[in-house]
C-alpha cells in the first residue's frame, strides 16, 4: 500500500530554526537568558579556557553518569547513546564522543520543544522532555529516546542538556522494534514528540506509563529512563555551580565563544583547501522483506569559500518500507563524519559547525521522508548511507591536501548487521538483544595508512563489543567463533579494516531455541566505497545453518570451524528476514569492513605478506587482487610479483596479454 | 638490631629508605642504572649503611627484609622488550585479543586522540599470528564440559610453538574461571612437552570473566614472568653472597608485596609497583596524622599521578589499562593526568589558550632549563611568577634562566594574544591549575566521592608549587605537604612501611543472594588458596587478616561494585545484609534512585585479600621544636592568584624551620626537593613531622 | 602549479588532469576521467570479498565499473553499483584563476 499523506503532520516536520528567529517565536511565554556580544568577544583567554574545559568535563561526566545506569547492554557495553550540552535555544555547545549520530539532532528537538511547549504546558524549572519522533529531532529512528532538560538561572531559561539513548524495544511488529515487514510507520513503534516526562524535578507516572506500555521490556525501558534523568542532572548541578562561581553571563560568553571557536577554525581550514565539488552515490539493497529494489543516495559536495554545500537532489523518492529516514536522520549521517575527519583537532560544537554547512534536500525523498513513511531502521538504513556518501565526499575533498588528507579515509563499515534474539533465557526471563558483534566493523583506509581492522563505525568514536564470555552469561546462545574475516577489508594501496564473524546456536533456553530477527543490507552489493581506485569492502554475509550436525561434532570432540562442517541445510539469508533457530541451527554473521585506498597493485607487497600471515587476506586475494607471488618462505618474490603485476594490470583492464607489446 | 629497607627504582633515580625497630631512619637517593638496575640496588645499599655508619655486610646480615619497588616490569612491556609467547586458546577464538573488543583503538588515550578518530589506531598484536594455536575443547558458562579437551591435538600445537621459538605460553581457555580442568590439563602436557618453559594460565593469574582482559592478563604476565625470574634470581643470590639472610619482597601494584620467589609467576601484578608507593606512604602519613579521607597528588617533572585513601585504606581498582590492552590487575587506582611541570602551553589556531597535555619531557625539558626547549611550560611560568627561585630549583642541583623562560612565553603566548608577559604567564598558571582541579574532581567523583571531604596530599617537585591553588577551587580545606627528613624518597619510605598484600578471585556468575553453602564454600577455596602462599612468603607475620569481598551488580546493568563481606561463616540473612550493603554503595556511586533494584542481583566474582602485616612498621620521625617565629631569609615579588596581582611574599628556607612554625600567605617555602607556594588568605604550619600543612581562613574559601 | 586531486591524479594550472605515475593525460577539471579507459565486468571478479552473487537478492544487474589510466593502467576508480545506473562518482576541482 502506498504511503499516504497524513494532514496535521506537517507540524512535526522539524527543520533548524536560527537563534533570531527562535526568539521571535518563543516570544516572552519563556524568558530566553542572553549574553551581550561585546561579552563574547571580549572574553579574557584565561576565563574562556577554564570555563570551556569545565564544560568538556560536565559532558563527560553526563556520559559516565548514563553509562552507569543504563541496564542496556547496548549503552553499557557498546556506548550506542550521547549526551550533550546546548544553549539557550538548542544550539548545542559541546557533545560527547559516543554515537555522535544520536545527538546530531538534539538541538532542533530543543528547539522544537522550546516553540512548541513554551505557551502550553509551559517549560520550567525540573522539567524534562523525552522526544522518539524523529521528525522532530533528538534521534534518528523511534529506538532513539531522548530526553532533554532546560535549565533555568534566576529565572531565565539558560542553557538545555540532552541525553539520548538507543532503546533496545519500544513496540512495533517485530521485537526490537525492527518490523522488518514495515510498509510505513504505523507498523513500527509509535513516535512520541516532546512530552513533559519529568515536571518540577518528579517523573510524571502517568506519562511514564505511557511511554512503557509499548515496550516489550519496559523495566529496561525505566531504568535507562532514569540514567537520562541523572545524566541531566548532574550536569544541571555542575553547570549551576559553574554559574556561580563566574557568572551566569559569562559562561554563556563562553559557549557562544566555544561554537564561534569552532566555526571560524573550521572556515580557516576549508579555506586551505581547493574549492570544487565531488559527487558520489550511497545504495541499499531492499527496503523491507521480500524487496528485492536497490535504492540510492546521491550527494555533491561544493565547497566554494569557506562554506560547505551537501546536495542531496538525484535521491531516490520515500519507499514503502522502514529504511527511510527524516531531515534530522540526514543530519545525523553527516555529522559524524564531519566531525571525525573535518574536525578531529577542533573543538565539537556543532551548534558552530553546522553554521558552515548548508543542506539541500527534498522532503519526500529517502533521506528526508515525510510523515507516515516508514523511518524503523533509519539509524543503520538511510542514514547510514548518507554517512557512506558524506564520507566519500569529504574525503575526496580532503584528499587534495597534503596535511588535512590525513584525516581522510575511505567509507568505514558499509552497515550495521542487525542481529537480535528474542525469547525466553536461561534463567527463565523473557529478553529481547541486539547482538552487538558488528560494532567491530573495519574503519576505511586512510591515505597513509591501513584501515583499523574490526576497528569500530564512523559514528561512535568508541564503540565496544562485549565479551562472548558475557554474551553466553546473559543470553541463551553459544558461540562457535568470532574472528576477523580474510578479505573483508577493502583491497587498496591501503588496504581497508578487516570486518569480521560471529557464528553461533541457541544454548541453554528452556524453549530450546530463539527467535532471531534480521536485517543487513549490502549482499547484493558492498556498501563501504573505496577512494582513489580502491577497491569497496566485502558484502555482507548472513548464513543460517538448518538442522546442523554441530551437536554430533561436539560429541565427537570437534569444534567445527567452517560453515562446511557444520552441514544441514543452509539458507542464505536475505537482507530482511524473521525466523526462530532451533537447537540444531547455526546463524552465521559476517559484518563488513571498510574501503580500500589506492591501487591494490601499488600496495608493498611485504604488507601483502604479513596480511597473509596474519589471515587479513587470503592466498586467493593476495595472488589475484593484489599480484603479489610469495616464496615457499611466504616473502614476495620480487621478479615474479612486478611479471605477475604486469599481466594482472592488463587483464582487468580488459586487454589481452599479447597487446602488451603493441 | 633489626632492619627494614624500602628501595624504589624509577627511571632517573633509586631512593632508599632504612629504618630500624628503635625508629631510628635513614634515606639516600642514587642515579637509577639502566638497563642493569640491579647495580644501583646495590650502590644505594652502600649509601644507606653509610649513612647508618655500618658496613654494607652488618646492614644485610640484620635486615628482615627489603621492599623493592621496580619500574622493570612495567620498563619491559612498554619498550617490548619481553619474552617471545605462544598462546593457545580455545578453538574459533584466536582473534579476540586481536578485536580486543574494538575498545583497544581507544582505550587509555586521552579525550582529545579518541576525538581525533581517524588517527587512532590498535597497538601491534600481543601475539603474532604465528604464534597463535586453538585447541579443541569447550566448556559452557556454568563449566559444563560440553567437548573434552583434545589432548593428542594440544601436544602437536605445543611442539609447533616451541619449534617457531616460543620461549613461555600462555594458556587462555573460555570459561577457564569456571572449571579450569583444560587448562590445567594443557599445562601438565606443556610441562611434560617442554619443560623448562615458563607457562602460565589465565585460570590462575586472572580468574574473571570476560575472556578478552583475561587473556591479555595472562599473556602479559608471560611476557614479563620470565624478565622478572632473570632479574630477581641474580639479584637475591648477590644479596646473599653479601650476607643478606631475609627476604626480598617485591612491591605489586595493589599496594602490598610479595616475595621475590612468588612474584615471577604474577609478574604482572607488579606493574604499577613504583606508583604505588606515593599512595602508600601517603596511607601510612595519614595513619600517623590521623586523616582517613585523603587525595594524593603527586605533580613531577613529565606526570601528574592523583590517587585517593578513604577510610585509612588506598582506592583499588580492579583493571587496568596498559599500551590499550585492558587487564584485569588489581591495583591502587594511581590516575595520570596529563603532564606535570612540563606541560607545555600552546595557541591553538583560534589562538584560544591551552596548557599540555603535550609535555616538553625531560629532554628538552622546560625552555628555562636551557636544554634547547623554546616552548613554554608549567615551570616557566612557575619561574616567571616568582614561585620558583632559579638559584635553587631542587635545592640548587639546577639552575635556571629566567631570560630563556620569558622569551618561550613572549614569542608563543604573550604577543599572540596581545598580553603582557606576566598576564600570560597568569593565565597559564591559573589555567593548570583549574585543569588540575577538573581532573582531581573527576577522580574523586566517579568514585562516588565528595572532594570537601578530604583533605589533599601534594608532593613530587611541583606539586607544592600548585596545590594550594587547585585545592582551593576543589573546596578542600587542608593541604598537607610531606617535607620531613624523607620527604625525598616518600615513596621508598613507603615501600618499608607496607604489608605483604595478597590476593585471590573467582568469577562464578551467578544470581545473589545464592545458597549460603555455595556461597561459603567459595571463600573457603580462596582462603585456603592464600594460606599456601602465605606460607610460601617465608616471613613472620605479627598479624594476618583476611578481607572478603563480592564484585556485585544489578542484573541488568554493567558496573561491578565490590562490596565487603563479613568473615566466617554466613547465613541467609547475612547474605541478604550483602545485597543491601551493595545498595548502598551502588546509590552513593552513582546517585539517588540509580539503582534498578527489581532486576535482582547478580555476583560476578569473589575477592579475598590477606594482608600479612609485618612485625617492623617504620614511623616517620619528630623533628625539634620551634624555639621562636619563622624568620624568613628574603622576599621576592610573586604572583600567586589573579585577584590579588604581583605581592611582595615572605621567602623561607625549609632547613630554617621547625615544628609549630606558622607562616601567613602570600609567602614562599624553598625546600631541598620542592617549593611551595602559600598564597594570600591560606597559612601554613610546620608540624611535628615536618610537613608543612596548609589551611584557608575561612572567608577565603 | 598542480594540484593533487587524489593518490593517482593531478590537476595543472590550465585544468588538465594527467596520472601521477606516468603523467598520461586522463581528462580535464570538469571531467577528470574522460579519457580514462573504463571496465564493466561481474562483482565478483573484485575479488574473494564479494561473498555471493548478486541475483540471490536482486533483480536488478549488479555490475564492477573500474576505470583505468590510459597510459600505465593504474586503477583510478572502483565502484560495485547497479548496471542501469550511470556513474555518479565525479568531481570538480576549480581552475584557480
Amino acid at each position: 500500500m502506498a504511503v499516504i499523506p497524513v494532514s496535521g503532520s506537517e507540524d512535526f516536520a522539524n527543520l533548524p530554526m536560527s537563534p533570531e528567529e527562535t526568539r521571535r517565536v518563543v516570544g516572552d511565554s519563556v524568558p530566553l537568558h542572553d549574553v551581550d556580544r561585546s561579552l563574547v568577544d571580549g572574553i579574557d583567554p584565561l576565563t574562556y579556557e577554564v570555563v570551556r574545559h569545565r564544560l568538556t568535563s560536565i559532558t563527560e561526566e553526563m556520559g559516565d553518569a548514563l553509562k552507569r545506569m543504563s541496564g542496556s547492554v547496548v549503552v553499557t557495553d557498546c556506548n550506542d547513546f550521547d549526551a550533550g550540552i546546548m544553549d539557550e535555544v538548542g544550539d548545542v555547545v559541546q557533545v560527547g564522543l559516543y554515537n555522535t549520530e544520536l545527538a546530531a539532532s538534539l538541538d532542533m528537538a530543543a528547539n522544537w520543544t522550546l516553540r512548541h511547549r513554551a505557551h502550553r504546558p509551559g517549560i520550567g524549572q525540573g522539567d524534562m522532555f523525552l522526544c522518539n519522533d524523529p521528525w522532530v529531532g533528538g534521534g534518528l529512528h523511534q529506538n532513539d529516546v531522548s530526553l532533554f532538560a532546560p535549565l533555568f538561572i534566576d529565572g531565565e531559561l539558560f542553557c538545555w542538556t540532552g541525553a539520548v539513548a538507543h532503546q533496545v524495544d519500544l513496540g512495533g511488529v517485530s521485537p526490537g522494534s525492527w518490523s522488518i515487514g514495515a510498509t510505513d510507520v504505523f507498523w513500527e513503534s509509535v513516535p512520541t514528540p516532546p512530552v513533559k516526562i519529568v515536571e518540577g524535578g518528579e517523573i510524571r507516572t502517568d506519562i511514564e506509563d505511557v511511554y512503557l506500555r509499548r515496550s516489550r521490556v519496559p523495566k529496561l525501558v525505566a531504568l535507562d529512563l532514569r540514567a537520562k534523568i541523572g545524566a541531566n542532572n548532574v550536569a544541571h548541578e555542575r553547570i549551576q555551580a559553574l554559574c556561580d562561581k563566574y557568572g551566569a553571563v559569562v559562561v554563556k560568553a563562553v559557549m557562544r565563544r566555544t561554537m564561534d571557536d569552532a566555526e571560524s577554525r573550521l572556515r580557516a581550514k576549508l579555506r586551505e583547501l581547493p574549492d570544487g565539488s565531488w559527487t558520489s552515490v550511497a545504495h541499499q539493497d531492499s527496503a523491507r522483506a521480500g524487496d528485492r529494489e536497490i535504492y540510492k543516495i546521491v550527494l555533491t559536495l561544493t565547497k566554494a569559500g569557506d562554506q560547505l554545500t551537501l546536495d542531496f537532489t538525484g535521491t531516490d523518492p520515500q519507499v514503502d518500507g522502514l529504511i527511510n529516514c527524516t531531515f534530522a536522520g540526514l543530519r545525523g549521517g553527516v555529522i559524524p563524519v564531519v566531525l571525525t575527519m573535518l574536525c578531529g583537532d577542533l573543538p565539537w560544537a556543532p551548534g558552530g559547525i553546522h553554521r558552515c554547512i548548508d543542506i539541500v534536500s527534498e522532503p519526500g525523498t529517502i533521506n528526508n521522508c515525510t510523515f507516515p513513511a516508514g523511518i524503523g531502521k533509519a539509524s543503520v538504513a538511510s542514514t547510514w548511507a548518507t554517512t557512506n556518501v558524506t564520507t566519500e565526499c569529504l574525503a575526496g575533498l580532503l584528499d587534495t591536501h597534503p596535511e588535512h588528507g590525513k584525516r581522510a579515509m575511505s567509507v568505514c563499515c558499509g552497515t550495521w548487521d542487525f542481529t537480535l534474539l528474542a525469547g525466553v533465557d536461561q534463567r527463565g526471563g523473557g529478553f529481547v538483544t541486539m547482538v552487538c558483534d558488528s560494532m567491530a566493523g573495519g574503519l576505511g583506509a586512510r591515505t597513509d595508512s591501513d584501515g583499523v581492522d574490526t576497528g569500530g563505525l564512523a559514528c561512535i568514536p568508541m564503540g565496544r563489543v562485549a565479551d562472548v564470555e558475557m554474551n553466553e552469561f546473559a543470553f541463551p546462545m553459544l558461540y562457535l567463533w568470532r574472528r576477523e574475516e580474510a578479505d573483508s577489508g577493502g583491497p587498496g594501496r591501503y588496504r581497508g579494516g578487516v570486518g569480521a564473524s560471529s557464528c553461533f546456536l541457541p544454548y541453554g533456553s528452556p524453549l530450546g531455541g530463539v527467535h532471531l530477527v534480521v536485517s543487513a543490507p549490502g549482499k547484493a552489493l558492498p556498501l563501504a566505497s573505496g577512494l582513489s581506485g580502491g577497491l569497496p569492502a566485502g558484502t555482507q554475509h548472513d548464513v543460517l545453518l538448518r538442522a546442523t550436525s554441530v551437536h554430533e561434532a561436539f560429541a565427537a570432540g570437534r569444534i567445527p570451524s567452517s560453515l562446511e562442517e557444520l552441514g544441514g541445510e543452509l539458507d542464505l539469508l536475505p537482507t530482511h528476514h524473521e525466523t526462530d533457530l532451533g537447537e540444531a541451527d547455526v546463524y552465521f554473521t559476517h559484518w563488513q569492513g571498510g574501503g580500500g585506498y589506492g591501487d591494490p597493485l601499488r600496495r608493498d607487497p611485504e604488507a601483502v605478506a604479513a596480511d597473509l600471515r596474519a589471515h587479513k587476506v587470503s592466498a586467493r586475494a593476495a595472488a589475484d587482487v593484489y599480484g603479489v607471488v610469495l616464496d615457499d618462505a611466504g616473502a614476495p618474490d620480487p621478479g615474479a610479483t612486478e611479471a605477475h603485476r604486469a599481466a594482472l594490470r592488463r587483464r582487468r583492464a580488459g586487454l589481452e596479454p599479447e597487446e602488451a607489446h603493441a | 638490631m633489626a632492619y627494614v629497607i624500602g628501595i624504589d627504582i624509577g627511571g632517573t633515580f633509586t631512593d632508599a629508605f632504612v629504618a630500624d625497630e628503635t625508629g631510628r631512619v635513614a634515606a639516600t637517593k642514587t642515579p637509577s642504572t639502566p638497563p642493569d638496575f640491579a647495580e644501583g640496588f646495590l650502590t644505594v645499599l652502600d649509601d644507606l649503611a653509610g649513612a647508618l655508619g655500618i658496613g654494607t655486610a652488618d646492614l644485610l646480615a640484620d635486615t628482615n627484609y627489603i621492599v623493592h619497588g621496580t619500574t622493570s616490569t612495567l620498563n619491559a612491556l612498554i619498550t617490548g622488550d619481553v619474552a617471545t609467547v605462544g598462546f593457545l586458546t580455545t578453538r574459533g577464538h584466536a582473534d579476540s585479543i586481536a578485536i580486543m573488543n574494538l575498545e583497544g583503538r581507544y582505550a587509555g588515550l586521552g579525550s582529545d586522540q579518541v576525538q581525533d578518530m581517524v588517527r587512532t589506531n590498535k597497538p601491534a598484536p600481543l601475539v603474532p599470528r604465528e604464534l597463535i594455536r586453538e585447541i579443541d575443547e569447550r566448556v559452557d558458562y556454568e563449566g559444563r564440559v560440553l567437548v573434552p579437551l583434545d589432548e593428542e591435538g594440544a601436544r602437536v600445537v605445543i611442539r609447533e610453538l616451541v619449534a617457531e621459538g616460543a620461549q613461555a605460553i600462555a594458556v587462555s581457555l573460555l570459561w577457564s574461571f569456571v572449571n579450569p580442568a583444560h587448562e590445567r590439563r594443557i599445562g601438565e602436557l606443556i610441562r611434560d612437552e617442554a619443560p623448562e618453559l615458563y607457562v602460565a594460565l589465565s585460570s590462575d593469574v586472572s580468574p574473571r570473566i570476560r575472556e578478552y582482559a583475561r587473556s591479555a592478563t595472562t599473556i602479559m604476565n608471560t611476557q614479563v614472568g620470565p624478565r622478572l625470574r632473570d632479574y630477581l634470581r641474580p639479584l637475591e643470590a648477590e644479596l646473599h653472597s653479601r650476607g643478606f639472610a631475609g627476604s626480598l619482597l617485591v612491591m605489586q601494584g595493589s599496594g602490598g608485596c610479595v616475595d621475590s620467589s612468588d612474584a615471577p609467576s604474577r609478574a604482572i601484578t607488579t606493574i604499577g609497583s613504583v606508583l604505588t608507593g606515593g599512595v602508600v606512604g601517603c596511607t601510612r602519613l595519614a595513619e600517623q596524622l590521623g586523616h582517613r579521607n585523603v587525595i594524593s597528588t603527586d605533580m613531577g617533572g613529565t606526570t601528574f599521578l592523583a590517587g585517593l585513601v578513604i577510610g585509612g585504606e588506598p582506592v583499588a581498582t580492579t583493571s587496568t589499562v596498559l599500551n590499550q590492552y585492558s587487564l584485569n590487575v588489581p591495583m591502587v587506582d594511581v590516575h595520570t593526568l596529563g603532564a606535570g611541570g612540563g606541560a607545555i602551553a600552546w595557541l591553538d589556531p583560534g589562538r584560544n589558550l591551552h596548557v599540555g597535555p603535550r609535555s616538553a619531557g625531560a629532554r628538552p625539558g622546560p625552555a628555562c632549563y636551557g636544554e634547547g626547549g623554546t616552548e613554554p611550560t608549567v615551570t616557566d611560568v612557575d619561574l616567571l611568577l616568582g614561585i620558583v627561585n632559579p638559584d635553587n630549583f631542587l635545592g640548587g642541583r639546577k639552575k635556571l634562566s629566567k631570560d630563556l623562560a620569558a622569551e618561550a612565553v613572549r614569542t608563543r603566548i604573550a604577543e599572540p594574544l596581545g598580553l603582557s608577559v606576566d598576564e600570560a604567564a597568569a593565565a597559564v598558571y591559573a589555567i593548570q591549575n583549574a585543569q588540575t582541579a577538573d581532573l582531581v574532581r573527576q577522580v574523586v567523583v566517579t568514585s562516588g566521592q565528595d572532594p570537601r571531604d578530604f583533605v589533599l596530599y601534594a608532593f613530587g617537585g611541583a606539586g607544592p608549587m600548585h596545590c594550594a591553588s587547585y585545592a582551593a577551587d576543589l573546596e578542600i580545606g587542608q593541604v598537607i605537604v610531606p617535607l620531613g627528613p624523607t620527604a625525598a624518597v616518600f615513596s621508598a619510605y613507603g615501600l618499608a612501611a607496607s604489608d605483604i598484600v595478597l590476593t585471590e578471585e573467582l568469577s562464578s556468575p551467578s544470581n545473589f543472594p545464592l545458597p549460603a553453602d555455595e556461597f561459603n564454600a567459595a571463600f573457603t577455596h580462596l582462603r585456603k588458596e592464600l594460606e599456601a602462599r602465605l606460607t610460601a612468603q617465608r616471613l613472620r607475620f605479627s598479624e594476618v587478616t583476611y578481607r572478603n569481598e563480592v564484585d556485585l551488580r544489578y542484573t541488568m546493568q554493567l558496573a561491578e561494585v565490590p562490596t565487603p563481606v563479613p568473615a566466617g561463616e554466613l547465613d541467609e540473612a547475612e547474605l541478604e545484609k550483602i545485597g543491601l550493603a551493595f545498595g548502598e554503595l551502588y546509590e552513593r556511586r552513582y546517585g539517588k534512585g540509580s539503582g534498578f533494584a527489581e532486576a535482582g542481583l547478580q555476583l560476578i566474582t569473589y575477592r579475598t585479600r590477606a594482608v600479612g602485616e609485618l612485625p617492623i612498621r617504620p614511623l616517620l620521625t619528630e623533628i625539634p621544636v620551634a624555639g621562636g617565629p619563622a624568620r624568613p631569609n628574603g622576599h621576592r615579588r610573586v604572583f600567586l592568584d589573579a585577584r590579588r596581582g604581583w605581592q611582595q611574599a615572605d621567602i623561607y628556607d625549609y632547613r630554617d624551620l621547625a615544628s609549630g612554625h606558622e607562616i601567613t600567605g602570600p609567602a614562599i617555602v624553598e625546600a631541598p626537593t620542592t617549593t611551595v607556594a602559600i598564597p594570600e588568605g591560606c597559612a601554613g604550619r610546620v608540624d611535628r613531622l615536618g610537613n608543612l600543612v596548609m589551611r584557608y581562613n575561612r572567608s577565603e574559601s | 602549479m598542480s594540484i593533487r586531486i587524489d593518490d593517482n591524479l593531478e590537476q595543472a594550472a590550465d585544468g588538465s588532469v594527467s596520472c601521477r605515475h606516468c603523467q598520461a593525460a586522463v581528462g580535464v577539471a570538469a571531467e577528470p576521467l574522460r579519457d580514462a579507459r573504463v571496465r564493466l565486468s561481474a562483482p565478483r571478479d573484485a575479488g574473494p570479498s564479494v561473498r555471493s552473487n548478486a541475483r540471490h537478492f536482486t533483480d536488478r544487474e549488479v555490475v564492477l565499473r573500474q576505470s583505468f589510466c590510459p597510459g600505465c593502467l593504474t586503477m583510478l576508480q572502483t565502484e560495485i553499483v547497479p548496471g542501469d545506473e550511470p556513474s555518479h562518482r565525479t568531481r570538480t576541482v576549480a581552475v584557480r584563476a
